[in-house]
Parts: structure tokens; C-alpha cells; sequence
């Protein structure tokens, strides 16, 4: 069966550099000499590896990954609360209360966080596999690999940007710096990549996803995303510093009364777990209900159709009022103006004058005899 | 802004009582009946799985996928009936 284990001396210096980064091993000075790459790599790797063994090295890769993977699902379903709730801290994701409704739930979400991990470590391994000795064919290689990789890049990103939708404003930004970081960190100058790697691995497992860490994207820009490849390493390490873990979506401001610090206390001891951030414990001051006690209920949407219906009716009540007070006035006016008109015939204006204001049908009676008194008036003019 | 359904809007004017489930948007005769088979029969016990999930979307879509298989319309009309509610009576 050791015929079949692969002697890591026949690897090639950057294929050893490569799989001990894989294995999450802290890799020796650059200029160290081969041997020390080896020994490393029996160390570690060839502890590992006992007992798993394959033909091919892709494969005994692959299958390592798959099988790691294997564990961790297999280990998750024998994960208390508290241990599952540790494990996505680890991952970054701050997960809240894990009832039996919740927890189906945030196994899923573990399984996929440490999928996407796994690709990520499979892609890197599988790259490291291309390059060649020399750095000249190295160079070249990466930019091959840039090319035909693009393609292979753009589905992970419409991954990447599906689950950028759905989650948080902080998925984006955390992926856009961890993939250019990732992005960065193969660049033809060998002097100082290979700490960067490590360091940027350390840091990427504070993070909750990272796939497509170390896609080639030299020669190709895929999305804007990806410009930010070419610019020197520090000030990307900064901002993946300022990055802070993911923790729930911040939609209504938080409001931390003084008097509420023993309530404070005591949920802290509940959640010792839980990372005292600064939004990490939510005790948010509790609003007055509204409606309750007295205090008057703002609704969004006041116009019920009963109020919208109870204004109309009273818009039309209003003008009708108005209306006959318009028509009394201009009644009295007309009637004032034939009683001027007619200085003649002073009987009918005395009688008129004894009988003052009756009412609007008196009114309409008494317009009705000054009509029928015009006529007689007229005929005795002609 | 984002247009509401009726059913958003009457769901977000007042406090939900004893709603049923298919008060919520986004639930209907179908999704509502597979919520209450699952226990879930009144519009305050939806309201606290979203709760108990700290308002999270993107975990409270995939309990709704997970629970009564909605669509993700269906889980983006009933996460933001909730939320609206919240925003304004919690």
C-alpha cells in the first residue's frame, strides 16, 4: 500500500509550498532550501494522510476535502447548542437563539459556510498543482490560468452575488476584500507572497465566505469588483481588519437607557457566549405600545375606507347650506330691487312691509303675489 | 418606493391580534394551510419564529422555504410584512 504514497520529495518546491498552505502549516522562510519544505510536508501532511490513500494526487486531494467535509457534517448533527452556536462564531456569523425551530436552520447554514470553504481550499490546491518550477513559467502559467479561469470565476461570482443579495450589506464588502485579497496575494513577486498568503488565510477564517480566494485574475477583470487586484497589499489588509464579523442586520437604531444596565446585567450572564461588540448584546429600549394606555396610535395607513367616506359626506353637507343661503339672499335682493323699481303702487309694498320675514315659504309666497300683481300693474299702464 | 400589496398595507395598519396566518402577505389558502399543519395557525406564532430568528432575512426566507416551500415572492412579501409591522407596533 505505500507503493502508492507519493514520496513528497519528488513534488516540486512550489507544489510543497502550496500544499503545506493548504493544510494550514506556517511555511519556512522563502529562501529555505527544499529539504526543509519536505520535511515539513512529512510532518504534517504525511500524518494526515495515514491511511487515506489513492492513485492520483488530484484525487487523493479531492477525496481529502470531500472526506474533511464528510466529518464536519457528520460531527454537526452531534453538536450541542453551544458548541454549533461556537462553530459559526468561528465562521463569523453571530447566530441568536438556537431553539429546535432555529437549529435545523443554522446546521444549514454552517454546512454551506464550510462548503464554500472547501472549495476555496480544493481551487487553491488544484492551481498550485499547474505551476511549474521556474517563476518565468510560473508567470506565464498565471496568466494562462487567468484567462481560463475567467470563466469558471464568473459562475462563482453569480454565487457570490446571489448570496450577496440575500444576506446583509456586509456580505459584499467582506467578499470584495477577501477575494481581491485572495486575488493579490498570487502576484509574480515571490519575495514577500508567500507570508502574505498565510497571513491573509489566518485572516480569512475570521471570515464567514471566501470562495474563489485564489482565482487567477491578472489579465482578466471580470467585474468591477476585481480592480481593486492590482493595488498593493497593506492598505487591502487594513480595510479586511476594519471588516467586522457578520452580526444581525441593523434596521431599527438601538437605544441604550441608563436604567437599563441591570436588565443588561443579567442578559449578559444568559448569553456568556455572545461577544461583547458593540451591537452584540440587542437590548434595545422597548418603544411605548402603541395604542395601549391612552397614547394615541399613528397609524401608516389612516385612510380607511369609512373616514375617506365620512369626509366626502361632510364636504357635501357644508355647500349645502351655503347654497341656500345664496338663494334667500338673492330672493330678498330681487324682491328689494322690484319694490324700488315700483314706487307707484305703494299698497302692495305697505302690505308687504306689515308682514316681515315669515320664512322661506312666505318669502316664496309673497314673491308669487308681487307676480301676480305685476300683471295687473302692467295692464293698467298699457 | 416599493409597491405593497393590500393585504400589506391593511396586515401593517393595525396590531395583528388574533390574525390568522393568512392575514400575512405573501401567505395565501395554500401556504397558509401547510403553516398550520406545521402548528403555525395564527399570525403572532409566524411573528415569533421571525423573532426568534432576530429578524434575519435571509434565515427567515429559508424557514419559510424550509417550512411551507414558498417562493422567494412570496418569502420577500411575508419578510417584509413583518418587518413593517415590527418597525411600527414592536
Amino acid at each position: 500500500m505505500s507503493l502508492f504514497m507519493e514520496d513528497p520529495a519528488h513534488f516540486s518546491k512550489s507544489r510543497l509550498k502550496s500544499e503545506l498552505v493548504a493544510h494550514n502549516v506556517v511555511l519556512p522562510p522563502v529562501k529555505s532550501r527544499k529539504e526543509i519544505y519536505v520535511d515539513l510536508h512529512l510532518k504534517h501532511i504525511a500524518q494526515k494522510n495515514a491511511g487515506d490513500f489513492s492513485s492520483d494526487d488530484e484525487d487523493q486531494e479531492n477525496d481529502l476535502a470531500a472526506k474533511e467535509e464528510d466529518a464536519e457534517i457528520l460531527v454537526q448533527s452531534c453538536l450541542t447548542d453551544d458548541d454549533l452556536k461556537a462553530v459559526l462564531l468561528k465562521h463569523g456569523v453571530k447566530a441568536g437563539p438556537i431553539v429546535a425551530s432555529t437549529r435545523a436552520l443554522y446546521e444549514n447554514k454552517l454546512r454551506r459556510l464550510q462548503q464554500s470553504e472547501g472549495q476555496g481550499h480544493v481551487n487553491g490546491v488544484e492551481k498550485g498543482v499547474l505551476y511549474s518550477d521556474s517563476e518565468e513559467e510560473e508567470e506565464q502559467g498565471e496568466q494562462e490560468d487567468g484567462e481560463s479561469g475567467s470563466e469558471g470565476a464568473k459562475e462563482e461570482i453569480d454565487e457570490l452575488s446571489n448570496q450577496a443579495q440575500q444576506g446583509s450589506s456586509q456580505f459584499p464588502s467582506g467578499t470584495h476584500s477577501a477575494v481581491s485579497n485572495g486575488g493579490s496575494s498570487i502576484s509574480p513577486q515571490q519575495s514577500f507572497s508567500i507570508t502574505e498568503m498565510v497571513q491573509e488565510m489566518e485572516k480569512r477564517k475570521s471570515l464567514f465566505s471566501c470562495p474563489n480566494t485564489e482565482r487567477e485574475l491578472n489579465g482578466s477583470n471580470v467585474q468591477e469588483h476585481w480592480s481593486r487586484f492590482n493595488r498593493p497589499d497593506t492598505p487591502i489588509v487594513d480595510t479586511m481588519k476594519n471588516q467586522s464579523p457578520y452580526y444581525t442586520p441593523k434596521e431599527s437604531p438601538y437605544k441604550m437607557k441608563p436604567s437599563q444596565e441591570p436588565v443588561k446585567d443579567t442578559i449578559k450572564e444568559m448569553f456568556l457566549n455572545m461577544e461583547a461588540s458593540p451591537t452584540g448584546i440587542c437590548a434595545t429600549r422597548r418603544r411605548p405600545i402603541k395604542g395601549a394606555a391612552g397614547r394615541p396610535v399613528q397609524y401608516i395607513y389612516p385612510d380607511s375606507p369609512t373616514t375617506i367616506e365620512r369626509r366626502e359626506v361632510e364636504r357635501r353637507l357644508v355647500p349645502i347650506h351655503i347654497q341656500i343661503l345664496v338663494f334667500f339672499i338673492v330672493a330678498c335682493l330681487l324682491y328689494i330691487i322690484y319694490v324700488c323699481v315700483e314706487e307707484n303702487s305703494f299698497n302692495p309694498f305697505v302690505a308687504l312691509l306689515d308682514s316681515p320675514g315669515q320664512g322661506s315659504e312666505s318669502e316664496e309666497g309673497l314673491v308669487l303675489q308681487a307676480e301676480t300683481q305685476v300683471t295687473p300693474v302692467i295692464s293698467r299702464q298699457e | 418606493m416599493s409597491s405593497t400589496s393590500q393585504k400589506h398595507k391593511d396586515f401593517v395598519a393595525e396590531p395583528m391580534g388574533e390574525k390568522p396566518v393568512n392575514a400575512l402577505a405573501g401567505i395565501g389558502e395554500v401556504l397558509g394551510k401547510r403553516l398550520e399543519e406545521k402548528g403555525f395557525d395564527k399570525a403572532y406564532v409566524v411573528l415569533g419564529q421571525f423573532l426568534v430568528l432576530k429578524k434575519d432575512e435571509e434565515l427567515f426566507r429559508d424557514w419559510l422555504k424550509d417550512t411551507c416551500s414558498a417562493n422567494t415572492k412570496q418569502q420577500g412579501d411575508c419578510f417584509g410584512c413583518l418587518k413593517e409591522w415590527c418597525d411600527a407596533f414592536l
